[in-house]
Formats: structure tokens, C-alpha cells, sequence
């Protein structure tokens, strides 16, 4: 190959990495969360046809609705998880544009033209991904059916995969992902063209200084909640009706605590960085994990959220059946198979809430990565002071592990409240409950979720350590 | 401010006027076959104890590359340079990594303080990147190195709220507090204006001259060079001229000679 091509590719493949990391990510998470939802509804729906086969269930239509919307459930669930992450994925991509939307403000763009072209950005990157989902969870269906046909189980099944439903959840992440683009495009407008000419410095990312009034609201919330989960146990010991208003309370409560996470967030990373121990390279990781509270804090608060649903079902359905078997007198062979159907329940749920952990991780490799690219200066100076490739690779991965366990600590404290406080507003007014204190802990599960967590940390960190790795202590030096 | 810097014990195997890194027929080459650069062709030059050396050059003339190679950031592809009397072409990247973390201090155009860290935080940052803090005599010393470069009220400051010339002096300070044996310093100037830029040329004159350091600076600004004790000048990869000290007039004729050579 000539010397002009090889240089021309090099010039190319280094231009592709400045620009930071783009839509894949975007894209990646638009279509897990589509897939997601559309192979659940159509799994539903093949569900309810082999149900509907069956001459004894099949005479009630009751049994098809409520799969559907025990579907749509967790459906929203994983919508919700991804336009979050979408967001801090948009705000990520304008960040590592902030010097080409300057140059071309300076050459005579609007800002409101450029935030638009980032917005139909994010509405080609809910198309992709949406359209790959449908094809892609439809596809997962249909092969569970001729699975099922030619093993003889679902004979006399009529399924079709030309659901109209499926599309509920393809269209869902096409209109949260632009949504999503345009709340994430907001600095857009921030960049000014004197950004254009300006140095190298770092692209920092503008610290939207939370509003006094989200803080309030949010607080509002998390004690207008508190103070209904506390009515909703109160009710629960005599009545049963209960439930209803600390489940009201837990909504409520759960919501302040994702709208004022800025203030949590970055105050338990602080702590959880604290706890990493007090080496240079945790100190340096620490440090960055809050450098940008507000990136940190959306690519933390997906896995928050569902680290917080799972560990409520999870506690909920273990304090309930303990309950259940303390006040039926600890009958054995009744402990046996209440038990039994408990795991099972709890598993399903768990792995259904849990796939929004998968989406919030691809945001949080994202982010990582973003963070290790816009400090590629600082890293290199680290390289040149003396630090080396190994102790580039264990910050990135104390950086990856900080905010993981963040929202793991958080989710289990938050989600052993939750369901604790569900199973006593259900069962406080049952004859023979023990007291309020009783709580009963799903001790696998906790385990699962913190092994989880771990696993997550190491793949988050992967392609991030290898991009900081790459870089070159000479970087620090060169102006450009 | 004062310019005077505090004298630490000698640090390393290099004697009083003895040198601290000595090139030879150093050659740098980047690519291969047609599209091959010759950086550096042939390059000899020693720095001594005490010396404050300018490296001038048009762009393209190799000055980057070579204080590059000096200061243990990349390795030569021919030739060999002597660190403190050890061979370091042909060093693996963590030998590299802890020669530089150990020997030699850096001052870069940009500052490059780590944002994170406050004042404090950065100086000592070599010392904890060695996985040890300072000892009792090494704390002293730096505590007069702050004191000196008047930073001893700004400790707790994060570096965006320092003006460019206290970050310069930062950056300074995290240079010479190991006591290193070279100190490499990259268009130190560039970013500060004329007054603040003269400071920090004194400063680094100080950590050679009353603090024994090698030094040497890469710059283009004839002003910054005439601060030096030896100017030498680059062009194509080699070096054209050495001068002892020199005016800033003297550098800048001696500069719009190589333009016009070419």
C-alpha cells in the first residue's frame, strides 16, 4: 500500500476516534430495549394462543389480557431505563463535538439549527434501533413457536407474528429516543463560537446546575411518599386495602429519588470512593467519578432503578412468604411448596426487571469511555509523571467499580425498604403476622445482584481501559 | 515574588558539572519505505548539572522529538542516550515509565495540572505515582519550594481558580519537588503574557543555576531562549549552530538565518 493511503487511513481512523465515541451505543441500547419489549409481548401473546388452545383455560379471554399487561409492565420499565440512558448518551455525543458545533456557529449555523440536526439524529438512531428490536425480538418468538410446533407442545396453536402490539414497544423507543436526543442536545445551545478558537482545552461539560425548584419538587416527593408508605403499613395492619397506598407511596417516593439523584448520587459516590481505599489511583478514580455529578448521575441511575425494582420484588415476595409460613406455623411440607413457587416467581420477575440493568450497563460503558477520551491529555501526562499502563487500567476500572456499586448499595437499601414495607402493608392485617420488625431477606438474590455488579464493572471497563492504555505519554506534550 | 530557589542536596549519580544526559548519533525515524520521516539524523548533545540548555527550530525541525527522546517519553531508533550514566534507548515502556517518574520533571505550554487534585495534590503527585509520600526532609524541602514560588496560600486551590502564571509556577513546583535529575520544559512561555512568561524563564533559570538541575527548554520564542545558558539550533534533524548565552536579537537573527538557508 502507498505511504499516501497509509497516512490517509491513519488520519481517518484518528479523526473517527476524536470525534468520540458516536451512535453506536445509541443505537445499541434503542434496539436491546426494543427486542426486549416486542419478545415479551409477542411471548405473551404466544402465551395467551396456546392458553387459548387449551379447551379448559381457553374459555376466558381474562387470562390473555392480564399477561399483556403484566407484560406492558416491564415494557415501560425497560422503555424508561433506556430514554435514560439515551439522554446521557446524546449529552456525551455533544460534548465530544463541542469544537466542530463552534466552528460552525463561527461560520454561521444557529444553535437552534444545529440542536435540530442532533434531535433528527436521535430520531434515525430510534428508527435503527426500534426496527432492529422488532425484526429481532419478532424473530426470537418465532423461533420459540417452531421449537415449540415441532416438538408437538403447541399443537393446535395459531400464532401469528403479525401482532399489531408488537409495534407498541418499536414505536415506544423510537419517540423516547428522540425525545431523549433532544433533552440530551440541550448544551448544544450552551456552545458558543469562541469555543472555535479557543485552545485544547478539555471539552468540559456544562454542570446544568440543578434548579432549586427540580431539588424541591423532589424532595416534596420522597416525603409526600415516605409519609404514605408509613400511612399504607399503618392501614395495612388492620385492613388490607393498605397495600394500595404504600404501593401509592413507594411510586411517589421512588420518583423523588431518581428526579433529586444529583443531590444522592454524587454524595454516595463521594463515600463509595472513599471506601476504595487511599492509593493514587483510587484517590485519582474517586475523583473522577465526580468530576461531571451530573453525567455520573444519569449513567448510574438506570442501574439504580433497576437494581432497586428487583430488590424490592425480591425482598416483598421472601418477607411475604416468611411471613406466610411464621404464621401458618412453619408446616414443613407446606414451607416446601410455598417456597418453591416464591424462587420461582421471584426469578422470572427478577430476570424480566433485571434486563433494564443490561441497557443501563451500555450506557455506563459509554460514559466511561467518553470520560477516558475527553481526559486524553490528562492521562497522558499521567503516563508521562510516571504512571503506568497497569495503574491506567485500575483506575479506569475503580472509576467502572465506584459507580456500579453506587447504585447497587443505594438499589438494595432502597429496594430492601420497598419491599419490606409492601409485604407488611399486605399482610400486616392477616391473624397470627409476626411484628413489624420481620423482615425476610432473599440473601441469593443479594448475592446475584452484587455478583452482577462486579461482572458489570469488569465488561463496563473493558473497551474504556483499552482507549486510556492507547494513549501515549507523548499526547500530553502536542498542543493539538 | 522572589526568583531564588531553595538548593536541595544533589539528587542522583551526576556530579557537580557532570552531565546528566548525553546523546550520540541519535537518529529518530518515523514510518517505513516511501513514507519514511526523518525526524532526527544524527543528533550529539550533553546537558550538565547546573545547565539551563534552549532548544530552538523551526517547525518540522525535530526540537519536539528530540526533547522527547531526552526525556524518556519515546525511544530512538538508532543512537544512544545516557541517562544519568544509564543507558536508557532501547527501554521497555515501565523501565521508561519509572525513569520518568523518578528522574526527570516536567513543565509542559499547556500547564497540564490534573484538574482534580488541588495545588498541594499535584506537587506531591510524583511522589505518590512512586507509591510513597515524601519523607520528613522531602516535605521540608518542598514546603520551602512552595514557599518560594509563593504558593503556600493557594494550597487547597483546585487549578482553574490559579491564573496561568500560578499554574505555570505549579507546574514548576511539581517539577523540581522530587529533585529530579533533568527537568524538561516544552514552550513553558507559550500560553502566558510577557511579564508572567519572564517570571517563570527566571524560575526555571533558578532551578538550574542555584538549584544545580539539568534543564532543558524547547521554544521558538527568542526572548525564552536568551534566558538560557546555551542556545542550540535545529533544522532538518540536525544540529546547525550552538551559541552561549545570546540575545533575544541575537537568537532571532540567528533564527531568520536557518529560514532563509532552507
Amino acid at each position: 500500500m502507498s505511504a499516501v493511503a497509509t497516512a490517509s487511513r491513519e488520519r481517518r481512523r484518528r479523526r473517527s476516534e476524536d470525534d468520540g465515541p458516536g451512535h453506536a451505543s445509541g443505537i445499541a441500547v434503542a434496539a436491546l430495549a426494543s427486542a426486549f419489549g416486542v419478545a415479551l409481548l409477542q411471548g405473551t401473546g404466544l402465551i395467551a394462543a396456546a392458553v387459548g388452545a387449551d379447551p379448559v383455560t381457553g374459555s376466558s379471554g381474562t387470562v390473555a389480557v392480564l399477561l399483556r399487561l403484566t407484560g406492558l409492565v416491564f415494557v415501560v420499565i425497560a422503555v424508561y431505563a433506556s430514554a435514560v440512558v439515551t439522554t446521557n448518551t446524546f449529552a456525551v455525543v455533544v460534548a465530544g463535538r463541542v469544537r466542530m458545533i463552534a466552528l460552525r456557529r463561527l461560520l454561521g449555523a444557529t444553535a437552534a439549527a444545529e440542536r435540530r440536526a442532533v434531535a433528527r439524529e436521535g430520531l434515525l438512531v430510534g428508527a435503527v434501533g426500534a426496527a432492529i428490536g422488532l425484526v429481532a425480538g419478532t424473530a426470537a418468538v418465532a423461533a420459540l413457536f417452531g421449537a415449540g410446533r415441532a416438538l408437538g407442545a403447541l399443537d393446535g396453536t395459531a400464532w401469528s407474528p403479525a401482532d399489531p402490539i408488537a409495534l407498541v414497544p418499536a414505536v415506544g423507543v423510537l419517540l423516547t429516543t428522540w425525545l431523549a436526543a433532544r433533552i440530551g442536545s440541550r448544551r448544544v445551545l450552551a456552545v458558543t463560537p469562541m469555543q472555535a478558537l479557543g485552545g485544547a482545552e478539555e471539552a468540559s461539560e456544562e454542570e446544568t446546575r440543578a434548579s432549586r425548584v427540580r431539588s424541591m419538587i423532589a424532595l416534596v416527593l420522597v416525603v409526600l411518599g415516605a409519609g404514605l408508605l408509613a400511612v399504607g403499613i399503618g392501614i395495612g395492619s388492620t385492613d388490607a386495602s393498605g397495600l394500595l397506598i404504600a404501593f401509592a407511596g413507594g411510586v411517589v417516593s421512588f420518583n423523588g429519588i431518581v428526579l433529586g439523584a444529583h443531590l444522592v448520587i454524587p454524595r454516595t459516590l463521594r463515600l463509595v470512593g472513599r471506601l476504595t481505599g487511599s492509593s493514587p489511583t483510587a484517590r485519582l478514580a474517586a475523583e473522577n467519578a465526580v468530576r461531571h455529578p451530573v453525567r455520573s448521575t444519569r449513567s448510574t441511575v438506570g442501574l439504580l432503578v433497576s437494581v432497586t425494582l428487583v430488590t424490592t420484588f425480591g425482598v416483598a415476595i421472601r418477607t411475604f412468604g416468611d411471613m406466610i409460613t411464621a404464621a401458618s406455623g412453619a408446616d414443613p411440607l407446606y414451607y416446601a411448596g410455598v417456597d418453591a413457587a416464591l424462587n420461582l416467581v421471584t426469578a422470572v420477575f427478577s430476570v424480566l426487571i433485571g434486563f433494564s440493568a443490561v441497557i443501563a450497563g451500555a450506557g455506563l460503558v459509554h460514559s466511561l469511555s467518553l470520560g477516558v477520551l475527553q481526559r486524553t491529555r490528562e492521562l497522558g501526562l499521567l503516563r508521562a509523571l510516571g504512571f503506568t499502563v497497569q495503574g491506567l487500567r485500575r483506575m479506569v476500572l475503580a472509576e467502572s467499580g465506584q459507580l456500579v456499586m453506587t447504585a447497587v448499595v443505594l438499589g438494595l437499601l432502597l429496594g430492601t425498604v420497598y419491599g419490606w414495607a409492601g409485604a407488611h402493608a399486605m399482610l400486616g392485617a392477616s391473624p397470627g403476622m409476626p411484628g413489624l420488625l420481620f423482615i425476610g431477606v432473599p440473601w441469593v438474590l443479594v448475592a446475584v445482584v452484587v455478583a452482577g455488579g462486579l461482572l458489570l464493572t469488569a465488561v463496563a471497563s473493558v473497551a474504556p481501559s483499552r482507549r486510556a492504555t492507547r494513549v501515549s505519554p507523548v499526547q500530553a506534550l502536542g498542543a493539538d | 515574588m522572589t526568583t531564588a530557589l531553595p538548593i536541595g542536596p544533589v539528587a542522583g549519580p551526576a556530579q557537580d558539572g557532570g552531565p546528566v544526559v548525553a546523546a550520540a548519533a541519535v537518529a529518530k525515524q518515523y514510518g517505513s519505505g516511501d513514507g519514511v520521516v526523518h525526524a532526527l539524523r544524527g543528533v550529539d548533545l550533553t546537558v550538565r548539572r547546573g545547565e539551563f540548555v534552549a532548544i530552538m527550530g523551526p517547525s518540522g525541525s525535530g526540537k519536539s522529538t528530540l526533547m522527547h527522546l531526552l526525556a524518556g517519553l519515546d525511544g530512538p531508533t538508532s543512537g544512544s542516550i545516557l541517562l544519568g550514566g544509564r543507558q536508557i534507548a532501547g527501554l521497555g515502556d515501565a523501565q521508561l515509565t519509572a525513569l520518568r517518574r523518578d528522574r526527570i520533571g516536567f513543565v509542559f505550554q499547556a500547564f497540564n495540572l490534573v484538574p482534580t487534585l488541588d495545588v498541594l495534590g499535584n506537587v506531591l503527585l510524583p511522589f505518590e505515582l512512586r507509591g510513597r509520600g515524601p519523607s520528613r526532609d522531602e516535605r521540608a524541602f518542598i514546603d520551602r519550594l512552595l514557599d518560594e514560588l509563593g504558593l503556600t496560600d493557594r494550597l487547597h486551590h483546585r487549578p482553574r481558580e490559579l491564573s496561568g502564571g500560578q499554574q505555570q509556577r505549579v507546574a514548576i513546583a511539581r517539577a523540581l519537588a522530587g529533585r529530579p535529575d533533568l527537568v524538561v520544559a516544552d514552550e513553558p512561555t507559550g500560553n502566558l503574557d510577557s511579564r508572567t512568561g519572564r517570571e517563570v524563564l527566571r524560575l526555571l533559570a533558578g532551578a538550574s543555576s542555584r538549584h544545580g538541575r539539568a534543564v532543558v527548554m524547547v521554544t521558538h520564542d527568542p526572548v525564552a531562549a536568551s534566558h538560557a545558558d546555551r542556545v542550540v539550533l535545529l533544522a532538518d534533524g540536525r544540529i546547525v549552530a550552538e551559541h552561549g548565552r545570546m540575545t533575544a536579537e541575537a537568537v532571532a537573527t540567528a533564527m531568520l538565518g536557518l529560514e532563509d538557508g532552507r
